[in-house]
Formats: structure tokens, sequence, C-alpha cells
């Protein structure tokens, strides 16, 4: 077993972290998609409202590749289409039906697929609407069906606040997720699964699947962190990623021959009704996830994803393609009076400029911006915590400047967008921003 | 209390805002109300959550570990005075003496600072930095107590608007501008600057009118070194004892005469993290690096060779305003390197350049300042290779 110990990022201390207990959402009435929340893809609708769809039965394609296709994560009618400004596919909303229809999908046995060419199962893959969980790096747009990475990384356990756990979503369905890692394998011989929970019970994995385990500050559970820090060559910049329970996902449906819409997911923040782990279905609504039978409180962001990287979302819209987590915290609209001198006991820093450092227990964290921006003074917080060790202060600069060639020599496409500068940053910079559309940018230009 | 002052912004909040009759004073009305209330802004995107620590605050942190020098300044500035004209020594009438002297100065930098800070500020439909809040305190902490207000006036205009404005204010620009300041006032008017006389105030009683008294600096004394009589001796035979230069009861600059006052300052900056210590121990460590092998020199020639270099190496660390610069100036962060080992380099050069100055150019003993400055101009050079060494170690993604 190999553990690897990362020093650099930080865990804020938040309240409002989901608990181990693990409920079953009572069945949604409604499913839904939000294509415009992947990134990359161009979506083409296969659907029209009023259609009947059932699980399994594709909903939209990607253009760049019609082959990748979003299957329908429930069974009834598609209700409401809805289009945002120049046509982007904002939602697509499926009332259930109360007995769903699903789609049986046409597959060789599992021992056969195991020994199968390795076209085969890739179509099979992109049939299944399996395919857009796999994504390549750097870009972190969807892999490419005819690419064979150097290697695939599998991401057990993501820390940014809050997820859920492995150890829960992995019991029980061990069987899968190792179904699933045996054929990862028939698409990239160089399989590595990364786990940053000790209590994680692993099935038995092939032996020439690497087991390593990761120990440190958010964002130590994020696969470009893992990458940057296990990469030897150049050629590894390629590699893909797919999350733990997706990997399940694979392995379900090769087995079942059904499409898989079950997923655990947390709901967590500290406004959260009940912070726990739920085993609901993909697209399930956020207002089914949040309430859980209990009242939305009117002051709280709702966030699909984590903290650092989900984005703000309607309570009436549905759970994106890749977010397993919704959290609600405090909106924080509040002025304060002198906040800028307050000792500030219950302000969470990650500087030493506050008397929280001798605060131990966590904070109930708020989207206020803390601050107003500024110009920036080079003080090199950022630099200081970045996971990848990218310089964002003279990154930034080079940026605004047009220096692309030197903004790639110092790493942009290392980034792995946590957000952690732009959370540390005390101008307020929106670095995270300015990075990532620098590499959307850029892989629009070579693309 | 502070619903009362909430109320007194939200009456007065229509002249200002656009339309109002003084529109122009936004970004004056803006300083004033964000420093009384932090504006409830909330992020508009991912990252969602954000550090509580912010510009405000990190440069009234600087603010505040300027106050024990700044402090200790006044009370040295009318101990001096009372010292020189014969006055009552007492605390209360020694920091009144002190006040006197030096907050008429404080306030005419704020003043007319401020007035090239609003005047870009409206101008260019900006916020008033916080950066200026520094700049106008540090600036008149490193002159002398006889300091003339209208040069006081003029030094703060030049430093923020030649030495920070015209780049494009805060974050921009390439000197310190408080150090600008000062390097103007030293050039522009030398006489007001450096010499013997300027280094104490004295108050005018009676018919005992002196203009002013004659005291040489520690720093104007080490040229007066000799084979026979070695530098640290000089200092001592004046009065000038390591303890003395180290709490600071000299004539000298207003607040910048105590190396004690600046290390609690020091030790305020390195622990919240507004200041960085490598900046400092790097400086100090130059500083050594050059004035030890000399002092060595002198010692094993027994006084024949480096009588420049005869005074003790400890005193280089003391003497002037090399403290206040090395704690206060060179852990500028604009106008330094961003990365840490050009942080270490930056300092160790300004240290090693101050006492080259110092030893090799009495005619500038104010050697701290121009290396400060002359470093300011080289920290991106230093950045740029330093940057080159570190890029060479990654992993190349393109």
């Amino acid at each position: 077993m190999e553990t690897i110990y990362l020093n650099k990022g930080f865990s804020p201390k938040i309240a409002g972290g989901p608990t181990s207990q693990c409920r079953r959402l009572h069945e949604p009435q409604r499913v839904g998609m939000a294509p415009y929340r992947i990134p990359f893809i161009k979506p083409r609708l296969l659907v029209k409202e009023g259609d009947t769809v059932s699980i399994g039965s594709p909903l939209f394609e990607d253009k760049r590749d019609p082959r990748i296709r979003f299957l329908s994560p429930g069974g009834g009618q598609i209700d409401r289409i809805v289009f945002g400004p120049r046509r982007v596919v904002q939602e697509i909303a499926i009332t259930l039906e109360k007995k769903e229809p699903a789609k049986t999908f046409e597959l060789p046995s599992f021992e056969q697929l195991e020994t199968s060419e390795r076209e085969t199962l890739v179509s099979l893959m992109l049939e299944g609407g399996l395919w857009p969980h796999l994504r390549a790096f750097p870009f972190m747009d969807l892999a490419s069906p005819d690419a064979i990475p150097p290697e695939i990384l599998v991401r057990v356990g993501d820390d940014e606040p809050f997820g859920p756990s492995p150890g829960i979503y992995l019991t029980d369905r061990e069987a899968f997720f190792r179904d699933g890692i045996s054929l990862l394998l028939r698409l990239c011989e160089n399989v590595a699964v990364h786990v940053i929970e000790d209590d994680v019970k692993l099935p038995v994995l092939p032996d020439s699947v690497a087991v390593r385990y990761f120990k440190g500050p958010y964002p130590t559970g994020n696969p470009g962190v893992q990458l940057y820090r296990t990469k030897t060559a150049p050629q590894q910049n390629t590699s893909w990623f797919i999350d733990g329970q997706d990997v399940i996902q694979i392995g379900k449906f090769f087995r079942t021959g059904q499409y898989p819409v079950s997923r655990v997911m947390t709901v967590g923040g500290s406004l959260a009704p009940a912070a726990v782990h739920l085993v609901t279905r993909a697209g399930a609504p956020l207002r089914a996830l949040v309430a859980n039978g209990a009242e939305t409180p009117s002051a709280a962001r709702v966030i699909a994803g984590g903290l650092f990287t989900g984005y703000s979302a309607s309570v009436d819209s549905f759970m994106g393609f890749y977010q397993n987590a919704v959290n609600l915290i405090d909106e924080g609209d509040r002025e304060e009076a002198f906040g800028f001198i307050r000792p500030g006991y219950n302000k969470p820093s990650y500087s030493t400029a506050f008397l929280s450092v001798f605060h131990r227990k966590p904070f109930p964290m708020d989207c206020g911006q803390h601050g107003e921006v500024r110009a920036c003074v080079n003080c090199g917080i950022c630099a200081k915590i970045c996971p990848v060790d990218i310089l964002p202060q003279f990154t930034l600069k080079c940026l605004v400047v047009d220096e692309v060639e030197e903004a790639l020599a110092h790493g942009l496409l290392d980034c792995v967008e946590c957000g952690l500068c732009t959370y540390a940053c005390p101008s307020k910079i929106e670095l995270r921003e300015v990075l990532v559309s620098a590499k959307a940018h850029y892989y629009k230009e070579i693309a | 209390m502070v619903g009362t002052l909430k109320k007194m912004f939200n009456a007065s909040r229509h002249h200002f805002e656009s339309g109002g009759r003084l529109e122009k004073l936004y970004p004056l009305f803006d300083a004033v109300e964000t420093v009384a209330f932090s504006p409830a802004l909330t992020t508009a995107s991912d990252a969602h959550i954000r550090d509580s620590l912010d510009l405000k605050r990190f440069m009234t942190f600087v603010i505040i570990s300027l106050m024990p020098p700044f402090f200790y300044g006044i009370y040295n500035t009318g101990y001096q005075a009372g010292l020189a004209s014969d006055l009552d020594l007492g605390f209360v009438s020694v920091m009144a003496r002190g006040a006197w002297v030096v907050l008429p100065m404080l306030m005419v930098s704020y003043t007319v600072g401020l007035f090239w800070e609003i005047l870009f500020a409206s101008v260019r439909g900006h916020k008033i930095s916080e950066g200026f809040l520094v700049t106008g305190l540090l600036f008149p902490m490193t002159l002398p107590p006889t300091t003339p207000l209208w040069q006081v006036a003029v030094g703060i205009s030049f430093g923020v608007v030649i030495g920070k404005e015209i780049f494009g204010g805060t974050g921009r620009n390439i000197l310190n501008p408080a150090l600008t300041a000062r390097a103007f006032l030293f050039f522009a008017y030398p006489a007001n600057m450096s010499g013997d006389r300027v280094w104490t105030l004295v108050v005018q009683s009676g018919q005992q009118a002196v203009d002013a008294i004659t005291a040489a600096t520690p720093l104007a004394l080490l040229p007066l070194a000799t084979a026979e009589k070695g530098a640290s001796q000089v200092l001592n035979d004046a009065g000038y004892t390591f303890q003395r230069l180290f709490i600071g009861d000299i004539p000298g600059s207003v607040c910048e005469t105590s190396a004690l006052m600046c290390l609690i300052g020091a030790a305020f900056l390195v622990v919240t993290g507004v200041g960085n210590y490598r900046n400092m121990i790097g400086g100090v460590l130059g500083a050594l690096a050059v004035a030890y092998p000399g002092y060595l020199i002198y010692l094993s020639t027994g006084g024949e060779m480096a009588t420049l270099f005869s005074v003790h190496p400890l005193y280089h660390l003391v003497m002037g305003s090399f403290a206040f610069g090395i704690v206060y100036m060179a852990t500028d962060p604009v106008s330094g390197p961003g990365m840490n080992l050009s942080r270490w380099i930056y300092g160790f050069l300004i240290g090693a350049l101050t006492v080259m100055i110092r030893v090799f150019n009495p005619a500038y003993p104010e050697g701290v300042m121009l290396a400060i400055l002359f470093m300011n101009i080289f920290a991106p050079l230093i950045d740029h290779f330093v940057i080159k060494v570190r890029l060479r170690k990654r992993i190349p993604n393109v």
C-alpha cells in the first residue's frame, strides 16, 4: 500500500458536514437534467416536449461527437425543456410514471466482455450512456472514444465540502465496483485507484490496478492534484479520470443490462435541515433532496456540488450530471460594522490574522465576499495555497496581458480548478474564473 | 451607536451618488462608509465561500504594527526637544511636545495624500485603496522632526503621484511610494534632510534663542573612525552605546530611531502573516554578511586596513533607519518580489547594499533608503529568474 502525503491546500473548518447516516429518499415525481452545466458539450436534443421516454432512452447527444449520448434518468413524459440565452438547453424535466418503463440493453455476458475487443466495450459504453463519466485531463472534457489514455484515475472519495463518503456508496456495491474496474482495465492497462479515506473497504481488485492512498488537506481528493503528484512524464498529462461512484454504475450496467439511476448523494451545509447521505436517483429535483420533509430556509444559497466548485442553482432545478451533493449555506448579504478590525474569533481564515486560529470547532460559513475587490498586491497567499504549485498571482498577470505561452509554462493546464486561490485572495480577485476561462479559451484554439 | 452611524450614512448618501452635489467625492464617501461598515457583498459564483481576510484588514494590520515605533517616536521627539531646550522632561509634557511636532506632519501627509488619492480615484472611477493609509503614515515617520510642513506636503505629493498613481495606483507601483517621497525630499532639500542640525527640534523659549542644535547622528560619525580609534570607540565616546541605539533614545528621524520598537512591530507582522519574515531575516543576514568580513579584516590587520569597517557589525542593525526600513519598507509586497527565494535574495541584497552605502559612500548615510529603492527596481528581475528556475522543475504540460 502506497500512501502519499500532500501538504499544500487548505481545509476550512466548515460546519454542516453530512453525518454517516444514510437515508433512502422517497421516489421523486420528476427528474431532470441540466445539459448546460456539463462543460464543453454542444447538446443536440433527441426528444421534444410531450415525448414519452423510458429509463435509458437517449435525451440528447453531443454535436461534436454524436456517438456520445446522454440517457434519460427516468421513465415518463418530457414535460418541459427550458432554453436559456442563445438557446442553450438549460433543463429537461421528466414527469415520472407510476410504473416507469425502462430500456433493456442487449449485452454480451460479462465474461465475454472481459475478453472482447476494446472497441466493443467502448461502443457499448457509448450506447449505455456511461461514456460521459470518463473525463480527460487537462481540460476535463469528456474523454474521446477514439483515444487510448496513458492512465485512468479512479477517484474514491472527494474531500470538497461536502460530498458523499466512499465508505457509504461502496457498501453493498463492492462487487459492481470491482466489475467496473475490471472493465476499465480493458480500456487502458494502467488503472489507478486513489483513495483518500483510510477506513474504506475496497473489494479485492485485479493485481494490475495500482491502489494509492492520499492524505492531506482539500483538494487532496481531486484527481487533478493526485495526477500532479504522481505523474512522472508529460505523456501522463492526458490521463482520464472517473469518480468511484460512476465506476459502480459501469459495473452495474454491464451486470444488469439496464441504465443505472440509483445514486448516493449528500445534503450538507450549515443551513441544511438535516445533513445526511441519501440514496436517491440521478437527476433528482433539488427541492426533494433539500427539503427531505422540511422547509427550505429562505436565506440559504442552494449549491449543486461542493462549496468551492459547485454551482448555485434554483431549488426547483435538478441535480447535475457530475454532481452528487447539494449544499445549503447562508447567503451572508449582511453589512458588518467595523468588520476589518474585529478580533474575529468567529471568522474562519487561512491566514493567522484572526483570533479564529484558536477556534477549534467548525464555522457556519456564508457566501459573503468578506471584503471588496482590490488590485493584486502580490501578497503571495494564492501561490502558498495552490495545490499544484501554480503561481496564480503571476499567471494572472500573464493572462491579462495575453501572454498565454508564459501562463502555460507556469502550469496553467495543471490547474485543477479547485477554487482555493479565489477563496484565499485578500483582494477578492476571481482567480479561478480567470484561469478556468483561459484554459477553456486555449482549448478552443487548439481544438 | 451603530444604528445612528448607519442613519448618518444613509442620510448623506444621496449627495454623493450620481446626480448629487458632491458626486465627484463619491470615492471619499465610499471609503469612509466601507471603513465603518463592511459592505454586504456576496460571491457571484464559485468559489462560493471566501476567506475572511481582506485588503482592509491586511493594511490595517500594517498600521497597527507601526504603532509601537509611532508612539515611541512621539515620545522620543518630545524628549529630545525637551533635552535640547532645557524643558520639563515629565512623560505628559514630553508626549505633548512630541505630538505637537509629529501630528501636524501626519495630518499634512494624510490630507495632501488623500487629496491626490481622491482626485485619481474620482477620475478613474476607482475605489480609494487602503494602501494609501500605510503610505501616508510611513512617510512622516521617516522625516527629521525639523521638516517644514510644506515639504511634507510636497514630498507626499511626489510619492503618491509619481511613486504610485502614474503607474496605475496601488498594486502597480514599482517603487515604494513612502520611500519615493522620502528620497525626493532627501535629494530636493538636502539642507533640511541631512547634516547634523536637523535631527533635534529646539523649542525656543524666552531669551535663550538657539536655532538648532548640532548633534551628529551615529551614521555621520562613522567616517571619523581612524586607525587608532575605531568607529565603535567613536560612537561610544559620543554616547551612542549599543544599548542606546537599540532602544532609540537618540536624535534622529521622528519614528525610526528605535530598533526595539521595530522588532515589536516585526513580530506582529510575522505572527499575523502580513509581513514576510524572509525579507527581514534576509536583510539582517545581508548586512552582517558584508559587515563581518570587513570587520574581521579590520581586526586582523590591527586597524591598519578597512578602517571604515571598524564598527562592530551588530551596530549596523541598530543604527539609522535600518531596522525601520527592513521591517516596514522591505516587506512591502507590491514593490518587493513575490517568490520566497526571491524574498531571501531581495532582503539579503538590501542589507548588503545598505552597509556598502554606509561604509563606502559616507555622503549618503541613509543607506537603507537607497538600498531598498534600488532593490525595488530589481525585484521583478529577481522574480523572473527565480520563476525560471522553478518552472524547470515542472513536468511540462502544454
